[in-house]
């Protein structure tokens, strides 16, 4: 049994499941669901759709270059039956697996820490500039007119004294 | 269009079935990436007269894989949108069942690399005809 890749959404395809479109030139191209199959027939970019795998790689939205993503390979070359072999390769894909999506989780959430900055940044510029929603600025000149009033009149006192 | 009706309304107006045909199927990018190389190109561009052929076969643009009627036809071709637009789509290494397989985790990601594309010269194949 090989579990072969999709030709444009990358995905896994299982036995028994998806199509597969033999070009004249003999070249083999394998579609998960229909829904990719289409989109090939159409002549779809799966570079460009935003849905692929390979548009979120091109695009960096997932984890690109790590040494967790070079287990997994095509290996043509069949090996021997070896009890222990087996049972040692079944535990190293099951602890694989688990490295590889925290790592993947991790990268997204730094990724998506830029954003939040950004955020933050843009909504206090946001504040700055529309502050006479918050505070009118008639206000402002009220408190200052009052100020002013209490410094005359504390002069006029300390004028009055030394007369 | 001013008074006169335009023609060919219904160009393109066909259900995605028939349209998608595999029978109607044109050359995909990586098999225009192919026939660049030169000794396809060259096949290609100095063909044999073959009167089943648009133009017997002697004005093809190979980035399009069409063929024209004649010289001027070719000259118009290359000068339109949809040639242009081709050649930008050529312009990156075609995408390939193994960057499937990267992009799906085996591997890891390698980004594709550009290729220099430029239009055919009109010429080349009248120059070879006379001379």
């Amino acid at each position: 049994m090989r579990l072969e890749k999709c030709y444009f959404c990358s995905s896994t395809i299982y036995p028994g499941h998806g199509i597969q479109f033999v070009r004249n030139d003999c070249k083999i191209f394998r579609f998960c669901r229909s829904k990719c199959h289409k989109a090939f027939k159409k002549k779809k970019n799966p570079r460009k759709a935003r849905w692929t795998k390979a548009f979120r790689k091109a695009a960096g939205k997932d984890l690109t270059v790590d040494p967790s993503l070079e287990f997994e390979k095509r290996r043509n070359v069949p090996v021997k039956y070896n009890r222990v072999l087996w049972k040692k390769t079944v535990e190293a894909i099951k602890r694989i697996e688990e490295i590889k999506i925290k790592r993947q989780n991790q990268f997204i959430k730094n990724r998506l820490k830029k954003g939040k900055e950004l955020r933050k940044e843009a909504d206090i510029r946001d504040v700055e500039k529309n502050i006479h929603l918050i505070k009118s600025p008639a206000a402002r000149a009220k408190k200052l007119e009052k100020k002013l009033v209490q410094v005359i009149q504390e002069e006029d006192d300390d004028n009055m004294e030394e007369n | 269009m001013g008074r006169l009706a335009r023609k060919r309304k219904h160009k393109g107006d066909k259900p995605l079935k028939e349209k998608y045909r595999t029978k109607r199927k044109t050359k995909d990018l990586d098999q225009i990436h192919e026939d660049m190389k030169e000794e396809n190109a060259g096949k290609l561009l100095n063909a044999e007269i073959d009167h089943d052929k648009p133009g017997a076969a002697q004005f093809y643009c190979l980035h399009c894989a069409k063929h024209c009627i004649s010289d001027t036809a070719l000259e118009d071709h290359f000068r339109s949108k949809p040639h242009k637009r081709r050649i930008k789509a050529l312009q990156i290494e075609p995408y390939t069942q193994e960057e499937a397989e990267r992009a799906a985790g085996m591997g890891s990601y390698i980004a594709p690399k550009k290729v220099m594309v430029e239009t055919q010269t009109a010429r080349h194949m009248d120059t070879s005809e006379v001379g």
